[in-house]
């Protein structure tokens, strides 16, 4: 009996517990993703760099002398107007063709190349670290946890449930899922739905700025971070449901725990695979993931 | 009835110059090519022939994009992972088995096919956004494989691939002359193009183009879009492993690298700066790119925003790519001369 | 069109490349100026300019100034080798160096024996390159990972008799045969071995490993992670409390100048082998170190003094051949010495592996502090070259 305790305790415990704090970072990752997907049906393939961007951002206004709390509530903001420019100069010029999906996928796709080398040119090609906020560990039932990342949990979470409230509690949100599930009516009803096209851009892009700033102390940055997340957190948009809040934290939890506990039986490396592969079949069993799509329940 | 003719008349005639439009714009690339290979060769050059040669063989990886891209409306952004699988098999093949040309191209063949089935079953279920993502990652996946399986090179990949001599009966070419491997890929090149331009012309090409326009309405049709797409793909990774398994012919190594997204990415890159769904586009596009990168590259080491700033643009304000500039005034051509008949 | 003008261009290069042929000597670059090695390709560059500079101000090799051309490689052996071959066939160099990766630095190898040029790499340290997969045109002077190894082991046994040892290395044919050379090697002086983990490569979160590490309670945990995998892994370890008396060793490319600065305290500490550390405390070291840090504003790293070191071993082997014919020229460099801030080193002819002294080093405050030493010729290891 006390073994099983022991290993639910020194194995078992630490996995879920560090399972669930890279989990609340996909989580904030994949829900401007899956927002940018289910209202402007856009892949925004860039998204990685915007979450990169933030954290450049992050570094360059603490340079300047900007408190790490400070950062965090100047970058969204910058990268919401950032994401508001890039949708209506860009994403909005092959909207309205025909080969809509294709086109914008290429398009922030091109981005992403360029913002990559861009990083690299503005910055350099070596990383750099943030030191975090708050220092220190705390165990819990002899698990250790950085208390940096006890507040990431909390503040992902706390994040998490502000959009959700956005989203389904005020008529903004309500605006948005209205031109989400029928672009035409809620235009016709008053909804500037130009303007809502752009401005959910600007917040799922803010988001990803975000996670980026909050995510730094942890993972560091450097130009080629844009790559670190954007796997799991298309992954989990599509087990998910596109444009599915609920189904982003649901999938987010599931597949992160999924991955932390793989890798104590099978070789680290596959267990993104894995979680690649449990994607790869829900887009051949239930294609329109767990939750479904905004706007369509 | 006469209307009925008249009607079939006029689509015949606006198709030939549609296709023979495009065949017009593959033929003068392949005079562009051979007089580069004139100039060339008659400055003894071994550098530039070479590079030209694998412009040629992305280009046909860009073919095979193109097929998916183009005609179908699929995304493939791993498309590398055949391209690699060829290059892998051939090279294995040249060094283990027999270094003969028939040998690794024909074993190159069979097992794309095979593997081309096996990953379009995967991925044939989805559709835009989901096909991308598929495609995306079976390649990162199979990249990271071959990267950490030290039975086939790991991160070093493999070299020392024998140079071989391709046999054709009454004439053979050394892989080690650059003139003389270039005028072989370029032939190689160019009958992959023929055998797609005119798998195009087929009813079969002409459901890709039904598929890509309105899927749905397809099986109305009587036809299962389900098996067509998966013969489009398994076409299309035969294209891409068949360029593939040049690479080895012509560099004497293959390496991981050859699976990256960097490879796939090229290869969008070239179907669009040539333009989508005309195929010889692809072969422009291959050339442009390399040349583009090659030279940027010596100047400035900022060539990736360069080039990615340069295919924004193309996909913002020439979303039909070269061919899009150059096809209208070859068909209006075309379609004069008709007249005049 | 295109194709012409790159005819139009090429004609100019040959032209004017004739019409110099006879006066300077060339050396050709192939280093990665952008992507994930680019700081490593920056080194090089600064050595390398910093070296032909204190060359062509003294008179030069033969009399001849030497030119140096740069290509970008990308770190990817597909682009080195086609940039390679322009460098040898458009450019025509005398003489090739700069690779970083195994992959590129192998794959060139095969290009200059083509085109009957010699090669060198700075940076490249699998043990291949001058072991089973050696070419007769490729030369190597920076240290391979057997020799990294052999210093550092040295170290270890010395300090922790009979240590218990636990390995994370990144799961690739480089991670993976480091951890598996530095483990032989312990072992056989006495090492126990507690556990052995491979994360991926590029690898964000390490944490799901530390329960293992926590279990297996070692004396000494040994990574050959790099670059920004070293960043996360450092650091994670030390805010999960358990860098607190674990002695953390690894691969000389695990902590360097590059990533230094973003690892922090939590690489105070780290014990490597490596060939160089700029605190060396001979003149001739303080006298280069105090040049680059005049020429860059920053100090030389490893690959920065190994590049520098180069050219002065082409220049070395040229004087003594009296001519840059390949063949002579290969002869010149079997067994050649020569000078480097580094103190003297010996290119083995039965391998192309340049023999140094190799230290153990640890990292105090930012700095490469020396420990402890090994002589050359103990860390350098049997000659497995067998091609020629």
């Amino acid at each position: 009996m006390s073994e099983i305790i022991e290993t639910l305790q020194f194995v078992y415990g630490p996995q879920v517990a560090n399972g669930l704090a890279i989990g609340v970072a996909v989580i904030l990752m994949a829900l401007g993703l899956t927002i940018i997907f289910g209202l402007l049906d856009v892949i925004n393939m860039a998204h990685g760099e915007f979450y990169a961007l933030g954290a450049y951002l992050g570094i360059t206004l603490a340079a300047r002398g900007a408190s790490f709390w400070l950062c965090l509530a100047l970058v969204p903001l910058i990268m919401a107007a950032i994401g508001y420019a890039t949708e209506r100069a860009l994403i909005q010029r092959v909207f309205h063709s025909g080969d809509r999906h294709t086109l914008t996928l290429l398009l922030t796709f091109g981005l992403a190349i360029i913002a990559e080398d861009a990083f690299k040119l503005a910055y350099g090609p070596n990383p750099y670290k943030p030191d975090a906020p708050i220092s220190g560990a705390s165990e819990l039932l002899g698990i250790v946890l950085p208390n940096y990342r006890l507040f990431l949990i909390a503040a992902g979470s706390a994040i998490i449930l502000a959009v959700w409230l956005v989203v389904y509690r005020t008529s903004l949100g309500a605006m948005v899922r209205a031109s989400a599930f029928d672009r035409n009516m809620a235009s016709s009803l008053g909804v500037p739905v130009d303007r809502v096209y752009a401005g959910t851009f600007a917040f799922g892009v803010a988001l990803a700025g975000l996670s980026g700033v909050l995510l730094a102390p942890v993972y560091s940055v450097f130009p080629t971070m844009g790559k670190d997340f954007i796997l799991m957190a298309f992954s989990v948009v599509i087990v998910g449901g596109m444009g599915s809040i609920k189904g982003a934290v649901i999938a987010g939890l599931v597949l992160t725990q999924i991955q932390s506990i793989s890798s104590l039986f099978i070789s680290p490396v596959w267990s993104e695979p894995l979680v690649f592969g449990i994607m790869v079949l829900f887009l051949m069993v239930r294609p329109q993931g767990l939750a479904g799509r905004l706007g369509h329940g | 009835m006469a209307e009925a003719a008249l009607l079939r008349a006029t689509v015949e005639a606006g198709e030939r110059v549609q296709f023979g439009g495009q065949n017009l714009f593959a033929g003068l690339f392949v005079v562009l090519a051979l007089a580069f290979a004139v100039f060339a060769g008659a400055s003894g050059d071994t550098f530039f022939f070479r590079l030209a040669t694998e412009a040629l063989i992305l280009a046909g990886l860009a073919m095979a994009v193109d097929v998916l891209l183009g005609y179908t409306g699929l995304l493939s952004l791993g498309h590398a992972l055949f391209f690699g699988f060829g290059a892998y098999v051939s090279a294995l093949v040249l060094k283990n088995v027999a270094p003969s040309f028939w040998a690794a191209t024909g074993i190159t063949l069979l097992a794309a096919t095979l593997l081309g089935f096996i990953a379009g079953f995967v991925s044939i279920r989805a559709r835009g956004v989901y096909f991308a993502l598929i495609t995306f990652g079976l390649a990162q996946v199979v990249f990271k494989a071959v990267y950490n399986t030290r039975e086939v090179g790991g991160s070093d990949g493999i070299i020392g691939i024998p140079q071989i001599r391709a046999e054709f009966g009454l004439f053979s070419v050394d892989a080690q002359s650059p003139a003389g491997f270039f005028l072989l890929t370029l032939a190689l090149v160019m009958l992959l193009y023929a055998a797609l331009a005119y798998l195009m012309r087929t009813p079969f090409g002409r459901m890709l183009v039904a598929i890509r326009t309105n899927e749905a309405r397809v099986p109305f049709l009587g036809f299962s879009p389900w098996q067509v797409k998966l013969a489009a793909f398994v076409v299309a990774a035969d294209t891409a492993a068949l360029a593939g398994s040049l690479y080895p012919m012509l560099r004497g190594f293959v390496s991981p690298e050859l699976f990256a997204f960097q490879a796939s990415g090229n290869a969008v890159i070239m179907v669009i700066l040539g333009g989508s769904g005309t195929l010889a586009g692809a072969l422009y596009g291959a050339s442009i790119l390399t040349a583009l990168k090659s030279v940027i590259g010596s100047w400035s080491e900022h060539h990736l925003v360069i080039i990615g700033a340069l295919f924004m643009l193309s996909v913002i304000f020439l979303p039909k790519g070269l061919a899009g500039f150059a096809l209208p005034r070859i068909q209006r051509w075309l379609g004069r001369r008709g007249e005049k008949r | 069109m295109q194709q012409l003008t790159i005819i139009a261009a090429a004609a100019a290069v040959f032209i004017a490349g004739q019409a110099q042929a006879q006066s300077t000597i060339k050396i050709g670059v192939v280093t990665p100026l952008t992507g994930t090695y680019a700081g490593i390709g920056q080194q090089v560059k600064w050595g390398i300019d910093l070296a032909v500079k204190e060359i062509n101000d003294k008179g030069g090799v033969l009399g001849r100034k030497i030119e140096t051309i740069y290509e970008d490689e990308e770190a990817n052996p597909n682009v080195a080798v086609q940039k390679a071959e322009k460098l040898f066939q458009v450019s025509k160099v005398d003489f090739l160096t700069g690779t970083v990766n195994s992959g590129s630095t192998l794959a060139v190898g095969q290009v200059a024996e083509r085109n009957n040029r010699l090669a060198s790499t700075t940076v490249s340290f699998s043990d291949a390159i001058t072991g089973d997969k050696c070419s007769p045109n490729m030369f190597r002077v920076n240290a391979k990972a057997g020799m990294q190894s052999a210093a550092l082991v040295e170290w270890m046994v010395k300090e922790k008799p009979s240590p218990s040892v636990f390995y994370l290395g990144p799961d690739y044919e480089m991670g993976r045969s480091t951890v598996a050379a530095f483990k032989s090697a312990a072992e056989k002086r006495g090492a126990k071995s507690v556990g052995e983990v491979f994360a991926a490569l590029d690898n964000k979160d390490y944490s799901p490993f530390f329960g293992q590490i926590r279990a297996a309670r070692p004396q000494v945990l040994y990574t050959s992670v790099a670059g920004n995998d070293t960043v996360r892994f450092l650091t994670q370890l030390s805010e999960f409390g358990l860098a607190k008396g674990l002695q953390i060793v690894g691969a000389a490319g695990t902590v360097t100048a590059q990533n230094m600065g973003a690892v922090g305290k939590a690489a105070d500490g780290y014990v490597t082998g490596a060939a160089y550390s700029a605190e060396i405390d001979t003149a001739e070291n303080k006298k280069f170190v105090a040049d680059f840090k005049a020429a860059w504003k920053t100090e030389p790293d490893l690959y920065g003094v190994d590049s520098y070191g180069v050219v002065y071993f082409y220049k070395t082997a040229v004087e003594k051949a009296g001519t840059t014919d390949t063949d002579k020229l290969r002869s010149a460099m079997r067994g050649l010495e020569w000078q480097t801030p580094q103190g003297k080193k010996t290119m083995r002819a039965g391998d192309h592996q340049a023999v140094q002294d190799m230290y153990a080093v640890k990292v105090v405050n930012g700095k490469f502090q020396i420990i402890s030493k090994v002589a050359g010729e103990a860390a350098v290891g049997p000659d497995t070259c067998t091609k020629f």
